[in-house]
């Protein structure tokens, strides 16, 4: 009875909206007349589908895993420090600082006349033994990935933190110190005690990982346009570019494709990372 | 889930539903009756202003003209102007007059011929000059001076109370002048210049653009503000704002309220108490004839409103969208009310109109008509109101993407329009500048034109080539055309651009302008944004191949011309040497927000006073008649600055050639929509845009604007008949050089130049397209260097690549 208005929210706002955009899927825009598959076979045979699908993937196939193991790691040692909090609270300040001030930012480090290609000509030219340096321009060159997995990993590695963290308290401390007094090494708390005892931990970062990626196309668009360098072509160019260009039809079809394999994505985390009830 | 919960659950949706469908609306009574206009027939003149006469009269006048009175029932006298021959004026620029016809002017003096004068004014001892004319004609020098009066100050708002006090305000300030010895008394500081004063018995009010100040003349004290009149001022300002004071109200449909900064947060309930005291005391104020509550009246572009002395509503009673208020080419300059609830009211370029209201017709027309365009289009806001006022039962709803207030982008608009369109609210017209026309009609928005075209083609009124460059090749339709064009043009000394025919010839001309002047700039351009500008539109359509994909050998020859020709220009100086000329033309440009339009401004206004620094101007002729003596004018300038008379038989101009020939740059290019909801007025409306009186009064009226050359065939010849100008009105020149405009005036031999010109392009240059933006992106680098041309090429197909595969 109390998740009547929340489903009724719920069903309102996505469920049928989602319903009619599965719809559409199978309609030509325009005339919506029923084309069927075709709008599916469309997508599928698109070569920008292709290029944004792959490189989404190794964006998220790089990104999820460093993000996670790095935060792993700063939690693991910012564990039992005194100044815990306080490294935490400005790890937590990339969260804060507005997208517009984030990509300035980046374009001060990264252009060709910028910081890092500075600090680097600086560096080849004092050093005699380093070969001369040229500029890079590190957002029109395949450089343009690596860029994008830092400032993705700049942003989010202090939430994460937090999250390990929340997770490490959760997990009884005396398990671990009667390990310890049994003999265990580090890694042997780590392997037998604190990391099946993070299963669940694991789960909800690594689905937020994933989402966090998705929406970090923001500051990817805002530094590189709606065309940029191809190797940072992600799906949400895709569906903007297709949007602006009223291929709605292909849209719908793709939302459908997108819904289905993040659906098979967190049932497969679910399986594999949530402990066993 | 128990019965007793489902039945619960149906309930909910049920109501939700039922909720739905009351938010879709049911039909509405319209009321009837509204303000409507007429053109008022105003006597021989030029005339800007208007002073209303407590009589129903009315003094008109204007910086040059006499002032004129008209009676109640339309008769006119002018006054004298025989004391014009005792003064010594150069320019009018502020005038007041009086109920009983005197008037105050600022002006300037002939300081040339008077050294002493010049002495002053150069140390900044005088800057306006004033004259006090008496109802007679009497001519006196007014000097004010007095404590609160800096000498120098200059006053640029006169009015005269109706017992003939002149009051006047400074950019600071509000002073009353006693115009028989020039004492000027200041009376109040003010944050902005005073805009208007108008009298409320003892009670002045002065507004700025943000605030209203009440003065008592009988107390000689300044009274509490109105924080609602102030909030209104702040917002409604922009584009002129004119006030009349009546002690007579006037019963008719509220269109609108605006309640203020101070009703904001009270919500409607406040809003519709206070409306309703304001009504009160506008009643009281009738049936007692007179009293303390006057109802100050006032006009701007949103319409025309009320507000009742002392209250916190403002009441709109005539929406600006359904009358002349609401054409932003013009400002409304005074406001006068009338005893029968009519309103005159004078407009700036000669214009005035009188608004009646008609109880007659429906208070909001039955129909609508939704016209929708990315940007602002002065042309196409005049269609609008022309259609209005031919079709009375129509309201004409003109809605921008980009209204410049909302800081939305291109992208955003255009989700924003996606959006609608997919919502199903659909515009009835649409204008395709900066949007792809061939997605448009691929996804079934366009309504396809060749029905409405084929009578303008077949009676040759319409020039067929332009028309015809619109066709789609794939679907051989025309889905979208162009009102207006603009032609590629240069000038600069023959032997630069001598059998100019492509793009390296242009190229040859700059090196061999480079040869002859070794030192400063050859072309105008800044910035090495501006080559591209100058450029790109006589290229891109080069670009495309007959299958879609992009030429890239041409774009690389395009990047390695116009790299040659930067450096070339750049080889004139050294970096200080550049920097000062881009800091000395900053005045005509903003690097930012400069487009290829700017730059034809440039190559006609600006680029006169840069002749004889640069050499050679790439732009686009944009206007028939300015552009056309603009030539002339320019050809004038560069014999005079470079002063090298001989020169000026060499100096000459033509049409240029890019890698694509005989390009127009298409403006202002119209389509209707396929699923629009009125489709007859739709096409009515176009018929209309193709009328004589939209393509040849529109410039007859605003010859200055930059819309472009009208594809209408008559009406082109008609703008460029000198019979049919009005030089020292329409083309707006003061004439300040002393060169007399008229002799500028294209011959016949050059305008049938410019009628072939029109002839021959058939290659149409559309901007905004993906390819132009990704084009001049990388452009911008491979002139800086970052790129080679070869490697700025394969950028753009590389770009252009993923494009086409979505």
């Amino acid at each position: 009875m109390f998740l009547l208005p929340g489903f009724a929210g719920v069903l309102l706002f996505y469920l049928l909206p989602f319903f009619e955009v599965v719809r559409r899927s199978f309609l030509k825009s325009g005339n919506s007349a029923f084309v069927g598959m075709d709008n599916y076979r469309t997508v599928f045979e698109n070569g920008a589908f292709s290029l944004a699908v792959r490189n989404t993937f190794l964006y998220m196939a790089v990104g999820v895993p460093l993000l996670m193991g790095i935060s792993l790691l700063l939690s693991l040692l910012l564990r039992n420090l005194l100044l815990r909090r306080r490294l935490v609270s400005a790890m937590l300040l990339p969260m804060a600082v507005p997208a517009a001030v984030m990509v300035l930012t980046l374009q001060i480090l990264i252009d060709r006349q910028g910081v890092i290609n500075g600090v680097l000509t600086h560096v080849s030219e004092k050093i005699a033994a380093f070969p001369a340096f040229a500029a890079i321009d590190y957002l029109n060159t395949e450089w343009a990935l690596v860029v994008v997995v830092c400032s993705f990993l700049w942003k989010n590695t202090g939430y994460m933190v937090i999250l390990w963290l929340a997770g490490l308290a959760a997990l009884p401390k005396e398990v671990e110190e009667a390990a310890q007094v049994d003999g265990a090494n580090r890694w042997q708390s780590w392997h037998y005690i604190i990391r099946p005892g993070l299963s669940g931990s694991f789960f909800t970062i690594g689905m937020l990982s994933v989402l966090q990626i998705f929406k970090s196309y923001r500051e990817v668009w805002m530094v590189a346009g709606s065309y940029p360098q191809e190797h940072i072509y992600f799906l949400q160019h895709l569906l903007q570019n297709w949007y602006l260009k009223l291929e709605f039809d292909r849209m719908a079809a793709l939302t459908v494709i997108l819904s289905l394999v993040l659906l098979v994505v967190c049932l497969l985390l679910q399986k594999r990372m949530e402990p066993e009830r | 889930m128990k019965k007793k919960e489902r039945v619960l659950l149906y309930i909910m949706i049920c109501a939700m539903c039922a909720a739905f469908w009351a938010c879709g609306g049911q039909a509405e009574e319209i009321p009837m009756g509204r303000y409507a206009d007429r053109e008022v027939k105003l006597p021989p003149g030029t005339f800007e202003y208007m002073h209303p006469c407590p009589d129903g009269g009315y003094y008109l006048y204007g910086l040059d003209t006499e002032l004129t009175y008209v009676d109640a029932q339309g008769g006119n006298r002018s006054k004298d102007r025989s004391w014009e021959n005792n003064a010594n004026i150069h320019a009018k620029y502020e005038v007041g007059v009086s109920d009983d016809g005197a008037s105050v002017f600022a002006y300037t003096p002939k300081f040339w011929n008077d050294e002493e004068l010049e002495a002053l004014w150069i140390a900044g001892d005088i800057s306006y000059l004033y004259y006090y004319v008496d109802e007679k004609g009497q001519i006196q020098a007014l000097e004010p001076h007095g404590e609160g009066y800096e000498k120098g100050t200059n006053l640029n708002t006169f009015a005269f109370s109706p017992e003939g006090e002149l009051y006047a305000a400074s950019n600071n300030a509000v002073y009353r002048v006693n115009v028989e010895n020039g004492e000027a008394e200041s009376l109040f500081a003010t944050e902005k210049q005073v805009k208007s004063i108008v009298f409320a018995g003892d009670v002045m009010l002065a507004a700025d653009d943000g605030k209203a100040y009440f003065y008592d003349r009988a107390e000689g004290k300044l009274l509490d503000g109105n924080d609602a009149l102030d909030a209104f001022l702040s917002s409604h300002s922009v584009g002129g704002l004119v006030m009349a004071v009546s002690d007579k109200d006037i019963h008719v449909n509220i269109m609108d309220d605006f309640a203020g900064a101070a009703n904001d947060d009270a919500g409607e309930a406040e809003g519709a108490s206070d409306r309703e005291a304001s009504q009160e005391a506008a009643d009281a104020n009738t049936a007692g004839g007179g009293g303390d509550a006057h109802i100050l009246y006032m006009a701007c572009r949103t319409g025309l409103y009320r507000y009742i002395w002392g209250g916190s509503v403002i009441e709109q009673i005539a929406d600006g969208q359904m009358t002349a208020l609401g054409d932003t080419q013009r400002s409304p300059r005074s406001l006068q009310v009338l005893d029968n609830g009519e309103f005159r009211v004078m407009f700036s370029g000669n214009y005035m109109v009188e608004m009646y209201y008609d109880e007659t017709i429906p208070a909001r027309p039955a129909k609508e008509l939704t016209v929708y365009s990315l940007e602002e289009n002065g042309w196409i806001r005049y269609a609008g109101q022309l259609f209005q006022k031919e079709h009375p039962d129509v309201l004409v709803r003109y809605e921008t993407g980009m209204d410049g207030d909302n800081a939305v982008g291109k992208d955003d608009a255009l989700k924003n329009l996606n959006t609608r369109l997919l919502a199903g609210d659909v515009p009835d017209v649409i204008v395709m500048d900066q949007m792809d026309i061939e997605q448009y009609a691929d996804k079934g928005v366009l309504k396809e034109l060749d029905g409405i075209l084929q009578p303008y083609l077949d009676d040759g009124i319409l020039y067929r080539n332009i028309v015809e460059g619109m066709r789609m090749t794939e679907k051989e339709k025309i889905y979208a055309v162009p009102m207006m064009v603009y032609l590629p043009l240069w000038l600069g000394e023959e032997m630069y651009l001598e059998g100019e025919d492509s793009l390296d010839d242009i190229v040859a001309g700059v090196e061999l302008a480079r040869q002859k002047h070794p030192e400063g700039p050859i072309l105008y351009t800044l910035y090495p944004k501006d080559v591209l500008l100058q450029t790109m539109p006589v290229c891109l359509p080069a670009w495309t191949k007959e299958d879609g994909s992009l030429d890239v050998e041409k774009l690389t020859a395009y990047y390695q011309a116009v790299r040659k020709m930067w450096e070339t220009d750049s080889a004139g100086f050294d970096d200080a040497g550049r920097e000062a000329w881009q800091k000395n033309n900053m005045e005509w440009y903003e690097p930012e927000d400069m487009d290829m339009a700017d730059i034809g401004f440039n190559f006609q206004y600006a680029a006169q006073q840069n002749f004889g620094e640069t050499w050679l101007q790439l732009g686009f002729l944009m206007t028939p008649q300015v552009g056309m003596t603009g030539i002339h004018v320019n050809k004038a300038n560069m014999a005079a600055d470079w002063q090298e008379k001989e020169l000026e038989d060499v100096v000459t101009y033509g049409a240029y050639t890019g890698q694509a020939d005989n390009v127009y740059w298409a403006r202002t290019i119209v389509g209707l929509c396929e699923q629009g909801k009125e489709p007859e007025l739709a096409e009515a409306y176009m018929n209309l845009l193709f009328s004589d009186p939209m393509m040849r009064k529109w410039w007859l009226d605003k010859p200055r604007n930059h819309s472009g050359l009208t594809i209408r065939k008559d009406s082109l010849n008609d703008i460029l008949d000198i019979n049919n100008i009005e030089f020292s009105q329409t083309m707006g020149f003061k004439d300040p050089t002393g060169i007399n405009r008229p002799n500028f005036w294209p011959t016949e031999e050059e305008k049938q130049w410019l009628y072939q010109m029109m002839e021959d392009a058939s290659c149409c240059y559309r901007p905004g397209t993906m390819l132009e933006e990704c084009a001049m992106e990388v452009g911008a680098r491979v002139l800086a260097g970052e790129l080679t041309p070869e490697e700025g090429a394969r950028e753009v197909e590389r770009k252009m690549a993923i494009a086409m595969e979505e």
